[in-house]
């Protein structure tokens, strides 16, 4: 458990020898602007991984009742196949090629993760049989870009509670939606946003369900604004989403079935806690570079008359990295076990993205440091690497709001 | 088709290696070992020949454990099967030494064409591939970067890079290729590749098993290196001092010029 098998070390290998040699020449115009998708696309070719994805989905897909749940049928299996199959849905393996394009760029990572994981992910959980076929595995393939749009300019941490995007029934059994959306990763290129809104059925009750609706970009209302100037996540667009009188047929409520206000909030709570999960892999990748250039400066560095290693003042901050490395790596894992156990902690998951986040932001500020001056230029990476960090405190839920979870979920199984 | 390729893990070229107190070999530990970047050329040559006109790529590699990994990753781009040349009596061989023993483990395949790096990147002999296509009575043609093979697989035609120019030669297979960079953009081992690497067959064979006791390895090598030499510092780089850019430039003509003495 504790340990990489020969094949997911042949895979962290394949991933980084990419990352590396693709991905980091890119970096410079991916932050001016340039749009992500078409470089990821030929990673996931690059690596096999979208033509397998597809015939892995399409077969899924034979197999699925139009609800989009399996049908109950103990099919044998073949057993070729069913390696790949088994790879990748492998936590692990996803786990690893997030952390490999987070050593490069978190940025690139999180839209990534936001089109095939947040978007792709939910489709294909929720989704009905149509659905799936239609935007589940576009989405996941990288056919289709995707964002995933919840947060609002007035609700954030209140995602729900304060949430003013409403859905409003409308006469032929669709649906009509009006707001605004913000933060929106891949919102200026997006071809397809899984949207929550509140579904208002014109009964006057004030307690509405949030509901998740399929939208997609041509849709005569719906429209993007321009891509936010930003701190760091450079790589990843980012944009406000507007919602002007969309009308929707009924069969873009993702899950086609209109749900009680608890169970549409538990529904997007599980979703949350799936977002979360990808957080670690992400600040492990940060981490691990960071701590490794440090490690590699600190050998060839010299000052008064030594290399800068020989300092106990930096020894400390190189010890101080290794247990975060280490701890990250320990937590990652742990979540590869729960997701591939089907064992979901979501107290654990909150608290991990807590620490990892926090010691991701930490370790690459640290290595800035030990890099002195040099740290600061871009040619180091080091400096992207901490800006890109801070991101990851603060979406996903801030680290304040996950603490706040896990005690609420704490107090509760400790009665 | 039947195609070989043999290939060579050596040290990655970002691996800082550490100088053995004999003085004679680089440190095992600590060092990052990968498929010597011209065999990464031979491998994805070898899958292209077969993806054109079919038939089977048999990897063939010599060194201790670890050389598993290198196979493994040359299984995981598309390869068949392999032939893992492992045991302490290969090890200590100089180019000779190898190349006898990859001809003979060759011979079991029977190849129409095989494919090897130009050079490995550790020791930059340029020597097993021509002695083995020598030993083996191999056509070859060296650093090659351009090959078309007739769709009947009885000859092929290599473009092969020398100095500031090229040179086109025909083959009669059976031929070794040794491939040089340019020859084509080598592929990422793919995920559903590595899956199927685990299964591949990957035969050991020994000394005894190619008729080859006490011919091989440090016994059946005629030259011994004897000592490695750290390379040079490098000399502090000079700056250019100067009021304008355009003194700057006259400045560093001048040293050029007279100094450097290359203009
Ligand atoms: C680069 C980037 C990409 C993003 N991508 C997406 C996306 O794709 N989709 C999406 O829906 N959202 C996205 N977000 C939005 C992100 O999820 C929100 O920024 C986050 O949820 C915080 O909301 P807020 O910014 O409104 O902050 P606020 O909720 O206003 O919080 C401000 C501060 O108050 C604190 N706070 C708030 N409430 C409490 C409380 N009850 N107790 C203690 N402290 C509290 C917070 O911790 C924080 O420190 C993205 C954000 C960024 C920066």
């Amino acid at each position: 458990m504790f340990e990489l098998g020969d094949q997911h070390r042949m895979v962290q290998d394949m991933f980084r020898q990419w990352c590396e040699r693709e991905l980091l020449p890119k970096v410079p115009s991916l932050e001016k602007g340039e749009p992500p998708y078409d470089l990821m696309r030929q990673m996931l070719d690059a690596f096999g991984m979208r033509d397998a994805l597809r015939a892995s989905l399409k077969k899924r897909l034979s197999k699925m009742g139009d609800d989009g749940k399996p049908l109950a049928s103990g099919d044998a299996k073949g057993k070729e196949g069913d390696e790949l199959e088994s790879a990748m849905r492998d936590p692990l393996i996803s786990f690893l090629l997030v952390k490999e394009m987070s050593r490069i760029s978190p940025g690139y990572a999180t839209s990534f993760g936001v089109s095939t994981g947040l978007a792709g992910f939910n489709v294909m959980a929720k989704g009905t049989k149509r659905q799936i076929e239609k935007y589940g595995i576009p989405l996941v393939t990288l056919d289709k870009v995707g964002s995933w749009c919840l947060s609002e300019p007035g609700s954030g941490s209140d995602a729900f509670g304060s949430m003013r995007t409403t859905a409003k029934k409308s006469a032929d059994g669709g649906y009509v939606l009006n707001g605004t959306k913000t933060f929106i990763t891949n919102g200026p290129f997006a071809d397809v946003f899984v949207l929550y809104a509140k579904l208002d059925k014109g009964d006057g009750n004030p307690n509405k369900a949030v509901h998740a609706f399929i939208l997609e970009r041509g849709m005569t209302g719906l429209s993007t604004g321009q891509p936010f100037d930003k701190m760091g996540m450079q790589d990843s667009p980012t944009s406000e989403v507007f919602l002007e009188d969309v009308h929707i047929p009924a069969e873009n409520l993702l899950g086609e079935r209109e749900k009680d206000p608890d169970a549409a909030r538990d529904d997007t709570r599980q979703n949350l806690g799936h977002e979360r999960s990808g957080i670690p892999a992400m600040c492990l990748g940060i981490i691990e570079r960071c701590y490794e250039l440090s490690m590699k400066y600190a050998k060839e560095r010299v000052q008064f008359g030594r290399p800068i290693l020989d300092f106990q003042a930096v020894q400390l901050k190189l010890a101080n990295m290794y247990i975060h490395y280490q701890n990250v790596w320990n937590g990652v894992m742990r979540l590869a076990w729960a997701a591939r156990e089907g064992k979901p902690d979501l107290a654990f998951t909150c608290a991990q993205k807590v620490y990892c986040a926090k010691a991701a932001v930490e370790v690459a500020m640290d290595s800035i440091q030990i890099h002195g001056g040099y740290g600061y230029m871009r040619e180091y990476h080091v400096e992207k690497l901490a800006r890109d960090a801070k991101m990851l405190e603060l979406g996903a839920g801030t680290t304040d709001i996950n603490l706040l979870q896990v005690v609420r979920l704490e107090r509760e199984r400790l009665t | 088709m039947k195609i070989a390729v043999i290939i060579k893990q050596t040290p990655d070229t970002e691996t800082v290696v550490k100088i053995n107190d004999a003085g004679n070999d680089i440190v095992g530990t600590g060092v990052k070992y990968v498929m010597s970047p011209y065999c990464e050329f031979a491998v994805e040559e070898a899958l292209r020949t077969k993806e054109k006109l079919g038939g089977e790529v048999v990897v063939v590699s010599l060194g201790p454990d670890r050389v598993l990994e290198t196979i493994r990753t040359a299984l995981a781009m598309g390869c068949d099967r392999a032939i893992h040349l492992k045991d302490p009596a290969y090890e200590g061989g100089d180019g000779q030494a190898t190349a006898k023993a990859l001809a003979a483990a060759l011979k079991t395949v029977s190849p129409d064409i095989v494919f090897a790096g130009k050079q490995a990147i550790d020791g930059d002999q340029s020597q097993v591939a021509v002695r083995v296509a020598e030993l083996a009575g191999l056509a070859q043609a060296t650093i090659v970067t351009a090959l078309e093979i007739a769709a009947d697989g009885k000859t092929a035609k290599a473009t092969r890079r020398s100095e500031g120019g090229g040179e086109v030669v025909e083959l009669k297979l059976p031929a070794l290729i040794s491939c040089e960079k340019g020859l084509n953009e080598p592929r990422y081992a793919s995920l559903p590749g590595i899956m199927k690497a685990k299964k591949k067959e990957v035969k050991e064979l020994k000394p005894a098993e190619l008729g080859l006791e006490g011919q091989v390895g440090a016994a059946g090598a005629k030259a011994k290196r004897v000592k490695l030499l750290p390379l040079a510092e490098r000399k502090a780089g000079r700056r250019i001092e100067a009021e304008t850019p355009e003194a700057a430039a006259a400045e560093l003509v001048r040293l050029l010029r007279e100094e450097a003495k290359v203009l």
